[in-house]
């Protein structure tokens, strides 16, 4: 019984967001009666954590505690406009439009605290944890709940804001096809390890270490377990999912999850993430999209960490015991050992 | 759709009812999946819960199971340590709170892998067809498992294997459970050392479990040598006719089966 | 449709339903009793999504006939917070982040608490095991066996402190 052990890497480079129709996304912000803030998108948290992450950046840019944050999405009788949730375009895309929305509503409050305090609304700044004070001065300061109910019994204003983000579409240069279709790009490399059972063909993947470079990781967890997430869905496109397993013969193709394959909780590797920041220009607090680039790179990298074990170059997906099997038996024919 | 559920309140009444039509719901793995797609029988349910069919008897060397009897209460009973590995291997904890002995003995390849190891075991099978109990030796059973499905299946048993004799394996796809690419289930007494009657089955490698006969004859008076191994494992496919399904081919099921027989006897 | 009578205990409260005849408790759950954290995944057994846990057993309610339900105490992820204080388990995943689209994850809870009930001191081979049957699509299941063996570890400190 043998088992070989591989190692193999591969890298993508993955455009954040889409270019048709310049890829737009509205975002409104408005104050409650008590100085709490809602985001009203029509965008969707499909459990990447859009929510979170939207009120992270609403409260960084009103300069107010996130929980005071609720944001207020996916009704399309009434939401604004969006293109959707995909392309890994959220975080960027909404984002920005937030931030565009939030600074309209802040300089809105800002002004109603300066005539509550009898000062220039520049010389003013908020603490993060619900107040506004004077720059060198804090004890002369007024809470954002106070400051919502001034704005709204007494100076008649609204603390609300709009934003969109919209871009040129890029079109491609009749001579030459040059365009810039993306602003910004993530990267990412990913190292796998494998150990192939030379007699069965059996692939058990033991690590996949990656560094991904997403210009900011704004909530550092959600994006650990994006890729953690990620990892594993590209090691199941790797080696265990199809629609059709004999393809191109249509028979026996998966009819549930029993026979629809992806990996378990006993095929899980050891994951290893390091995340770089190279803020990008563009992205809200130099944030780019991480979505659905985490599949990616690991896939080559256990093609290429099978090669690297067994000699083998299996070039379609999934790569199965039998596939793996197959090219060990055919090596052998040509240098019996 | 309305079904009709009917708990048979006796054995004997329930083949009658099976021959009007309706069908038998063990655990439920099978046939309410089936109902909640809208297949089934025309209408009716019968339900075994109440025939008292639940129950591990261990008297000396001979354990009977009632049909009902789940791999759950297998895996908890220490009695029967030997076979928690079988019934940990099918499907995950809430599955295996509800599937049944009787019910895997009618279960598709690639599932089966209980009754594979009942096979091994040699194990003797008791139907009621409305009439009278019969018992049958399971090879019989597999061979008229299609005239039997009419026939309720009330219980199973065999004898106690000596310790150590049971050896068990199954190749997933997924781990730590799926259903199987190959599953072998060898009893192997010994007599100083030697091979002494050995029966060896495999799942997955037909459309019910079979014997690997020529394998067995191969060990047969013998050690278990790396030499006996050998020609063991190279006549374990003999007379398999392994199907291509979604979780391998026909091809790779025989390719592998010596090599899982070999790690298992070598073990 | 022919309505059966129904009778079991759910989350420490007394139910008596009138079902249509051969309904799973699946169905009555979400469609006659409101509660729709029991999630329907694929009504064949083979996704987890629908786990509850029967008389401390975890069961998939997609392949339960509710009329075999009778009689018997049944827990669904609502009867897991008790006075507004989040279970262990469900603080443990929320601290984390074991949940993304959040499908899977009263399944989930559901088949570690069956563990936790059984085993205080599980390794991680057995958090494998007891989550076998559920399928995740979004978080490769580590941050999952993570949050079970930090709610584990959580719960065993407790006792000590309450011994």
């Amino acid at each position: 019984m043998a088992k070989k052990r591989g190692r193999g890497m591969a890298a993508v480079n993955y455009p954040t967001g889409m270019n048709l129709g310049g890829d737009p996304s509205q975002a409104l912000v408005h104050a409650t009666t008590t100085g709490s803030f809602i985001v009203t998108l029509s965008s969707v948290d499909l459990g990447q954590g859009l929510k979170t992450v939207m009120a992270q950046i609403c409260a960084e840019t009103l300069g107010v505690p996130t929980e005071n944050v609720i944001i207020d999405t996916a009704d399309t009788d009434t939401g604004p406009h969006c293109m959707g949730t995909f392309a890994s375009r959220g975080t960027h895309r909404i984002g920005n439009a937030i931030i565009m929305a939030a600074k309209e509503a802040k300089s809105v409050m800002l002004e109603v605290a300066a005539e509550e305090l009898e000062v220039d609304s520049g010389d003013l700044q908020t603490d993060g944890a619900g107040n506004i004070h004077v720059k060198g001065s804090p004890q002369k300061s007024i809470s954002v709940f106070n400051t919502a109910l001034a704005a709204h019994f007494k100076h008649g204003k609204t603390i609300s804001g709009r934003g969109i983000f919209l871009q040129p579409r890029s079109y491609p240069e009749p001579e030459t096809g040059k365009m810039t279709p993306a602003t910004c790009y993530a990267h990412a490399c990913t190292v796998a390890e494998v150990e192939v059972d030379t007699e069965t063909g059996e692939v058990r993947v033991l690590s996949l270490k990656s560094a991904y470079e997403v210009g900011r990781a704004l909530n550092p967890r959600m994006v650990e377990q994006q890729i953690i997430g990620g990892a594993w869905m590209g090691l199941s496109h790797a080696l265990y999912e199809t629609t059709e397993p004999y393809y191109p013969d249509r028979s026996h193709g998966p009819v549930d999850f029993n026979q629809y394959l992806m990996p378990g909780p006993g095929d899980l590797p050891e994951f290893e993430n390091v995340v770089i920041e190279r803020p990008a220009a563009d992205g809200p607090y130099g944030a780019k999209g991480v979505g659905e680039m985490t599949a990616n790179s690991p896939i080559p990298a256990i093609a290429n960490a099978i090669f690297d074990a067994v000699g083998v170059r299996v070039d379609s997906l999934p790569i199965t015991p039998e596939k793996v099997l197959r090219g060990i038996q055919a090596l052998n024919a040509r240098a019996p050992y | 759709m309305s079904v009709m559920l009917e708990a048979a309140r006796q054995i004997r009444l329930v083949p009658a009812l099976q021959a009007k039509g309706a069908m038998i719901v063990a655990g439920g793995t099978l046939a309410v999946a089936e109902l909640n797609y809208g297949q089934g029988a025309d209408g009716t349910l019968i339900i075994l819960d109440r025939l008292g069919l639940d129950r591990i008897a261990v008297v000396g060397k001979k354990a009977t199971f009632g049909a009902m009897v789940t791999m759950a209460e297998i895996a908890r009973d220490r009695r029967l340590k030997f076979l928690h590995p079988v019934c940990n291997s099918i499907g995950g904890p809430a599955v295996r709170a509800m599937a049944t002995i009787g019910g895997n003995l009618f279960a598709p390849a690639p599932y089966g892998d209980m009754a594979a190891s009942l096979l091994a075991l040699d194990a003797e099978i008791t139907i009621h067809d409305g009439k009278s109990a019969k018992k049958y030796p399971i090879e019989v059973f597999f061979r008229q498992r299609k005239k039997l499905e009419r026939c309720l299946v009330v219980s199973v048993s065999f004898t106690l294997p000596a310790s150590g004799s049971f050896r068990y394996s199954k190749a997933v796809r997924r781990k730590p459970v799926s259903a199987s690419v190959v599953t072998i289930a060898a009893l192997l007494p010994r007599r100083g050392g030697k091979v002494v009657g050995a029966r060896i089955a495999l799942g997955a490698m037909g459309s019910h479990a079979i014997r690997a006969y020529k394998a067995e004859a191969a060990l047969e008076g013998r050690s278990l040598d790396s030499a006996t191994i050998a020609a063991a494992a190279a006549q374990i496919a003999e007379d398999a006719s392994p199907a291509d399904d979604a979780y391998a081919s026909a091809w790779y099921r025989r390719q592998v089966v010596p090599i899982h027989l070999a790690r298992l006897l070598a073990a | 449709m022919t309505k059966v009578a129904v009778q079991f205990t759910l989350n420490d409260e007394e139910q008596n339903e009138f079902v249509d005849s051969g309904s799973t408790l699946l169905a009555v759950l979400r469609g006659k009793l409101g509660l729709y954290s029991t999630k329907a995944g694929c009504h064949q057994g083979s996704c987890g999504a629908c786990t509850v846990i029967i008389d401390g057993e975890p069961r998939l309610s997609c392949l339960t006939l509710a009329q075999r339900c009778t009689g018997r105490m049944i827990t669904t992820i609502e009867g897991l917070t008790r006075d507004g204080a989040l279970h262990p388990l469900q603080q443990a995943f929320m601290e984390g982040f074991a949940a993304q689209c959040g499908f899977c994850t009263p399944g989930m809870i559901l088949a570690a608490k069956s563990l936790l009930d059984r085993n205080q001191s599980p390794s991680r081979d057995d958090v494998i095991d007891a989550i076998s049957g559920n399928i995740c699509r979004c978080t490769g299941y580590e941050p999952i066996i993570a949050a079970v063996l930090a709610a584990a570890e959580q719960m065993r400190a407790e006792m000590k402190k309450s011994a």
